[in-house]
């Protein structure tokens, strides 16, 4: 009996261990075989609504008399939203899909969400069955990506007409276009905001240190920050150099192309000698000034921005380049009487214009989507200014919508200053790029080791004209 | 090996005298050897080498990690490798690691076990906790806790060194390509020593200390006797640590460049796990990045075949 027993368990154990290691193979091998029911199928739960936004919405719904004629016929069946979780929290998300899910309660959506979301859904993309919209944001997320892999829906058409649930045209209502690629467009911006240099205005008026408005005044007010003692100029995330990229090297690059910020589509683009050209050569002097004046603190070299931005919290720097999610992201460790000043650039000469280098993440339609039309629907239902204020409002940034954000209290006093610079005719705003990947991290390197003294200019632009030799040869 | 007599007094211990009804005993015996290994060998198969076959066919093809489709290329990703500078550089550094690591984990895990077994210090159990320590701790944890250290503005050990000199010190440890790699060995040495040093107080202490009294005797000093008695007859453990060290090394350095400098300034402290990373996940080259894991693979097993052909020694019986 025992002995038969123990017999029959081993084998069980054996026929599991076996079938496990079939399944394990057999997945691998059906990766083609897309099964369209997502197994776990969860309606749409709202309990997170709160009757604020309830009454909200019930009344915009009403007012939008036309809502079909911009989202078109009747939306069913399933619907599944993929969105990335990270510092501007999932408040939004929620509410917006409550509000969609109202108006069309036919609908089946699913939130695929989380600040993991993007490799948690990856083998989904990879088999070909993706979720429809997306967010794409975070770590392992990359749009530029996204498109060379051919997994976003062509938006270029549907770009052209689209009207929002407001039933006004979107194209007209963003402030930054999308990026096309080949002439076309996939993923649309949604998040909008620009690197520049952050200061604390109290500790300057405290020193009476003049807050810069071009290069000779942040020269000169750096020479008496660096001379008082009291604290280094500059600082930077030298870990992660596409801070200093965007707050500082990409504005001079514009700025010496006399405000033209086609030079950065170029770029984009590898065009052939771009990164050798002389708005290039000029900018990579500019910083290059810095070093030779021992302004940029030596602890930037390998620190990363949680660092770096406390060291420029507790006055051991004066200036940072970085992005306006700043304020929110150090909320906690924000010094009382610390008073953000911001700047979109310092590069310019005196009487010059600013220039803003612009950050986004953008939304888009799976191309394999299941629900196109679905999620075509729920672009035009956020990208609207109620909803650009309700972003601003929950996120303390601000999204890639045209609205009038000094009526609302809840919306940062950073993000009210940048808004002041974007709608100034001083201030340019320089095209969106996304440089590829391999270019971008050669870019970083470059300028790391510059910003520290360890290479010149000329070795930068040797170095990108050679990144983007090898990239243009891998088609 | 189990001996014919062998098998059936098990069976007569476990009280089952009829248990083997309709099986004789050698049956049994396979079944029994069957039930442990196999089981073992379809875990092994599954979750080691089914990953190992699928990278290495990953490595053929030119596929970006998230695209549907993926274009076969032969072996051009390993033609690749021969011309890419930074992964030069990668293995070099692994192998800076490697040796340092090697000769600053043994030689103080030595040094420690021999220390708190043979010299009869005082408070050895304290010491052997406190060097302990960093093997409870994830490496993650170090990692981030020597970046406070390294922190050239705030960290302690700038503070520390401010002390004697009159400006204030402000080395980028971890910034400066010139120091990075060595300031990547303290906190690496730290978390290593004292798995070492268990290991090692363990294998001394089994031997015999009639051993040590006659060399007393004889008139030998303690680094004579460290040479001719603990040395030899530890050497099996000594073995295992330096090969331990290396294998996690080679596989494992990752986590602590990773978490300190992301293979920065400059691409000088990438080694070969931190650049695969950088190029499967952040520059979206997959099928490189799994050629590079081939090459992991490759060079763990060359070199640890290596060492095991250079570190064999004829054993010594104790009794």
């Amino acid at each position: 009996m025992k002995l038969k027993w123990g017999k029959s368990l081993t084998l069980l154990l054996i026929t599991a261990l076996l079938l496990m290691l079939a399944a394990g193979c057999g997945s691998k091998s059906e990766t083609k075989t897309d099964t369209p029911a997502t197994t776990t199928e969860t309606p749409k739960t709202d309990t997170k609504t709160d009757t604020k936004t309830d009454t909200k919405t019930d009344t915009k719904t009403d007012t939008t008399t036309t809502p079909a004629e911009a989202a078109g016929p009747e939306l069913e069946g399933d619907f599944e939203v993929q969105y990335f979780v990270g510092g501007y929290g999932d408040g939004f998300w929620k509410e917006a899909i409550a509000d969609f899910s109202k108006k069309y309660p036919k609908l089946k959506i699913k939130e695929s969400a989380g600040p993991k979301i993007n490799d948690q859904m990856k083998p989904r993309w990879i088999q070909g069955s993706p979720p429809d919209f997306v967010y794409i944001d975070g770590a392992g997320a990359n749009a530029t990506q996204m498109v060379k892999d051919d997994q976003l829906l062509d938006l270029t058409d549907w770009l052209e007409t689209a009207k929002n649930e407001d039933g006004k045209l979107i194209k007209d209502l963003l402030i930054m276009q999308p990026v096309k690629y080949d002439g076309k467009i996939a993923p649309i911006p949604f998040v909008f905001g620009t690197w520049g240099i952050f200061y604390d205005k109290a500790e300057f008026a405290k020193n009476s240190w003049a807050e810069p408005k071009n290069w000779d005044e942040f020269l000169a007010v750096s020479k008496q920050i660096k001379d008082s003692g009291k604290m280094y100029p500059f600082i930077h995330t030298g870990k992660y150099p596409y801070y200093i990229n965007g707050g500082l090297v990409d504005t001079a690059v514009v700025v010496n192309n006399n405000y033209d910020g086609s030079i950065l589509d170029k770029m984009q683009a590898l065009e052939p000698g771009i990164f050798k050209s002389e708005p290039v050569k000029k900018a990579l002097d500019q910083v290059k000034q810095l070093v030779d004046a021992g302004f940029i603190d030596p602890a930037s070299a390998a620190i990363n921005h949680t660092d770096s931005q406390s060291l420029f919290l507790q006055h051991k720097d004066a200036f940072i380049p970085n992005g306006l999610w700043v304020e929110n992201e150090m909320k906690k460790d924000v010094p009382k009487g610390f008073d953000f000043g911001f700047i979109p650039s310092v590069t310019q000469p005196a009487g010059g214009k600013f220039v803003a280098i612009p950050y986004t993440s953008t939304v888009g339609v799976a191309k394999k989507a299941k629900n196109p039309e679905a999620a075509k629907a729920f672009m035009q239902f956020i990208l609207t200014e109620k909803y650009a204020v309700r972003w601003a409002e929950l996120t303390g940034a601000l999204d890639n919508i045209k609205a009038d954000l000094s009526a609302s209290d809840k919306v940062s006093s950073l993000s009210k200053q940048a808004s002041g610079y974007y709608n100034s005719p001083d201030t340019v705003v320089a095209p969106y790029i996304e440089l590829n990947a391999d270019v971008d991290k050669v870019k970083q390197d470059s300028t790391q080791a510059l910003a520290n003294g360890k290479i010149t200019p000329e070795e930068w632009m040797n170095r990108m004209e050679a990144a983007a030799e090898k990239s243009r040869g891998k088609k | 090996m189990i001996t014919v007599n062998n098998a059936p007094s098990i069976d007569h211990a476990v009280g089952k005298p009829k248990a083997g009804k309709g099986m004789n005993w050698k049956t049994k015996r396979k079944l029994f050897i069957f039930v442990f290994t196999v089981p073992t060998l379809l875990f092994f198969c599954l979750f080691m080498i089914y990953p190992i076959i699928q990278g290495l066919y990953i490595s053929l093809f030119d596929w970006s990690g998230g695209s549907e489709t993926k274009s076969f290329i032969g072996f051009d990703n390993y033609k690749e490798m021969l011309n890419d500078p930074i992964l030069g550089h990668a293995i070099y550094n692994d192998y800076f690691l490697v040796f340092w690591k090697v000769i600053g984990i043994v030689g103080l895990g030595v040094f420690f076990a021999v220390a708190l077994t043979r010299f009869r210090m005082k408070g050895s159990g304290f010491f052997r906790q406190v060097f302990f320590i960093p093997n409870i701790l994830s490496v993650v944890v170090i990692g981030v806790l020597w970046n406070y250290i390294y922190n050239p503005s705030i960290g302690f050990l700038n503070s520390f060194l401010s002390l004697f000199t009159e400006k204030k010190v402000e080395i980028s440890y971890l910034g400066d390509e010139a120091y990075a790699m060595w300031s990547l060995l303290p906190p690496a040495i730290w978390a290593g020593v004292g798995f070492v040093m268990i290991l090692l107080i363990a294998s001394i202490l089994s031997i015999p200390t009639e051993l040590y009294e006659a060399g007393n005797l004889d008139g030998a000093t303690q680094w004579q006797q460290f040479v001719r008695i603990t040395m030899p007859l530890t050497w099996e453990q000594i073995k295992v640590s330096i090969l331990w060290v290396v294998m996690t090394t080679l596989n494992g350095s990752f986590v602590i460049v990773w978490i300190m400098t992301e293979g920065g300034p400059d691409n000088a402290t990438q080694v070969m796990g931190s650049y695969l990373y950088q190029m499967g996940f952040r520059q979206y080259h997959m099928g490189y990045a799994s050629a590079i894991g081939a090459l992991i693979l490759i060079l763990s097993l060359i070199t640890t075949l290596a060492l095991q052909r250079i570190m064999r020694r004829d054993t010594y019986e104790m009794s």
